[in-house]
């Protein structure tokens, strides 16, 4: 089974990459960390003894990815699986963020997301294929003081909403992660601290995350929100108004971004 | 004038022992995961590498650095490493490598450093690894070493200083023969800073814990002994079972 993956050097990319070589399974990971690719490679071939081919590309620039998709013609490969994890989150008011990294946010979660789709599909193994991607418990409700990347998130999920449907006859699958916070990073670890109860309550297991992932992209299953309380509040933000979910996360927010930013060393 | 390196050696136990061995008359080198950290010990005459070393890549790079360092001021020759850098975690993390931090950290780094400086410490050098007799009552998980099915932040701490001492005895049975000889040591609880980052049930339960814990300094006159004593009188140490 050959599975592309994108953001693999970080966080929960290298946790699903870490999955997938345990499954025996081969790996096409990009990332745009060159070093952290070397690394992650290095570790998985070791650990596992699966076939890894590492290509650092900025998914942004549609002339990368070409070179990296020519890298991959040129070896003949075809995919059975595409988990799309690269992605981006500046936190802060809109009017205190630089502009392009703002913009930035959109351009890598949705446009880069949709290009890299856009040409895994384009080489994928007919008999089936199954895409994975991440959005965010975000998705489910605005998020102020992180409004672009909230924003963001819901595009990925109506769209592979969308995509399952188109592709159904195609023997293509769409899976949809919604998690909430994860400790992937020093500095994730201090935000979810900064939270106290709630950020305990809604913080995702990386290791379960990543391979009850796997496991239902493969069963067929639409969507995975990991965690009872998050499915929770999943829920709950069908059902209160926009307006209202705005003003409590940002209550909540507000009160913990200053606590997280009070602890920076 | 005797080198020795020492791991984690800006905060608790690992600055304690750099300092005693510098006041000794060792020449001393610390390894630190930031620049910053060295400057805030207070030791005078440290040698200093940073890198972090849960990533291999700084680990190899680290012992580049230290080999030519050796090469230069004791003719390529370490009298002692002390690995003792460590962490612990609240939850699954993972490294650049894509290991679990903990068993990364406390037990792989140790282990990568001291394969990459063995040439230097064949010549009766000696490796300090800082264990833990929270070791007692675990196994390896030899099917699922990086605890992915399921995640004990307690457990991966102890299995990694289970196989620290695993790893101290594989080094005796090796190369004492060439010279090395190889320590675990059980500091005892400590009062050091190890669980304040790692947020959740671990930060909470070491809040409770630390205070009850000695100062750094008990535990480095172990360090210390181990480094002074000549050969035969650890031997028969062992055998009476002394410890800090």
């Amino acid at each position: 089974m050959n599975v592309m993956i994108t953001g693999a050097a970080g966080g929960l990319g290298r946790a699903i990459a870490v999955e997938c070589g345990s499954r025996g399974y081969d790996l096409f990971l990009t990332d745009i960390a060159p070093n952290g690719l070397e690394s992650i490679e290095l570790g998985i071939k070791r650990q596992f003894g699966v076939n890894v081919i590492t290509h650092a590309c900025d998914l942004t620039h549609a002339s990368a990815v070409d070179i990296m998709l020519a890298d991959i013609d040129r070896m003949g490969l075809a995919f059975d699986m595409l988990i799309n994890v690269a992605g981006i989150d500046f936190e802060g008011g809109f009017l205190t963020q630089d502009r392009e990294a703002s913009v930035k946010i959109i351009s890598l979660n949705d446009a880069a997301t949709l290009r890299i789709t856009h040409a895994m599909l384009g080489r994928r193994n007919k008999v089936r294929f199954t895409v994975v991607f991440v959005s965010s418990l975000a998705s489910m409700f605005p998020m102020p003081l992180k409004a672009e990347y909230a924003a963001s998130k819901p595009f990925l999920l109506d769209f592979a909403t969308a995509l399952r449907q188109e592709l159904k006859a195609d023997s293509v699958n769409v899976l949809t992660l919604c998690p909430a916070g994860m400790e992937t990073t020093p500095k994730a670890t201090k935000k979810i601290a900064a939270q106290g109860f709630w950020g305990d309550v809604t913080t995702n297991a990386l290791e379960s995350v990543a391979r009850r992932t796997v496991d239902r992209a493969l069963r067929g299953r639409t969507l995975y929100v990991p965690g009872v309380f998050n499915r929770l509040l999943a829920g709950l933000g069908r059902l209160v108004p926009r307006s209202l979910a705005a003003a409590v996360v940002y209550r909540r927010r507000s009160d913990a971004q200053r606590r997280w930013m009070n602890t920076e060393e | 004038m005797k080198t020795v390196v020492v791991t984690g050696a800006t905060s608790g136990i690992g600055m304690e022992v750099l300092r005693l061995l510098s006041r000794e008359g060792y020449r001393v080198a610390g390894v630190s995961r930031t620049a910053e950290g060295c400057e805030r010990v207070d030791v005078p005459d440290v040698k200093w590498f940073v890198g972090d070393l849960m990533q291999q890549r700084e680990v190899n790079r680290v012992a580049d650095e230290i080999n030519a360092w050796l090469g230069e001021v004791s003719a390529g020759k370490l009298y002692a490493l002390i690995n003792n850098a460590g962490c612990a975690r609240n939850r699954y993390t993972t490294t650049e490598d894509g290991y679990e931090q903990q068993f990364a950290l406390n037990y792989l780094a140790g282990f990568l450093l001291t394969h990459r400086l063995l040439p230097a410490l064949l010549h009766g050098g000696r490796v300090l690894m800082t264990a833990s007799r929270s070791h007692m009552g675990i196994k390896v998980h030899w099917n699922d070493v990086m605890l992915r099915r399921r995640y004990n932040p307690l457990t991966a701490y102890k299995q990694s200083k289970l196989c620290d001492i695993l790893f101290a005895k594989g080094l005796n049975d090796r190369y004492s023969e060439e010279g090395l000889r190889a320590y675990a040591v059980d500091p005892g609880l400590v009062n050091t800073a190890i669980g304040d980052k790692s947020g959740g049930i671990v930060k909470f339960v070491w809040s409770f814990r630390k205070p009850h814990g000695t100062d750094a300094s008990v535990p480095a006159e172990t360090y210390s002994l181990l480094c002074n004593a000549k050969q035969p009188e650890l031997l028969s140490l062992r055998r009476t079972g002394v410890q800090s």
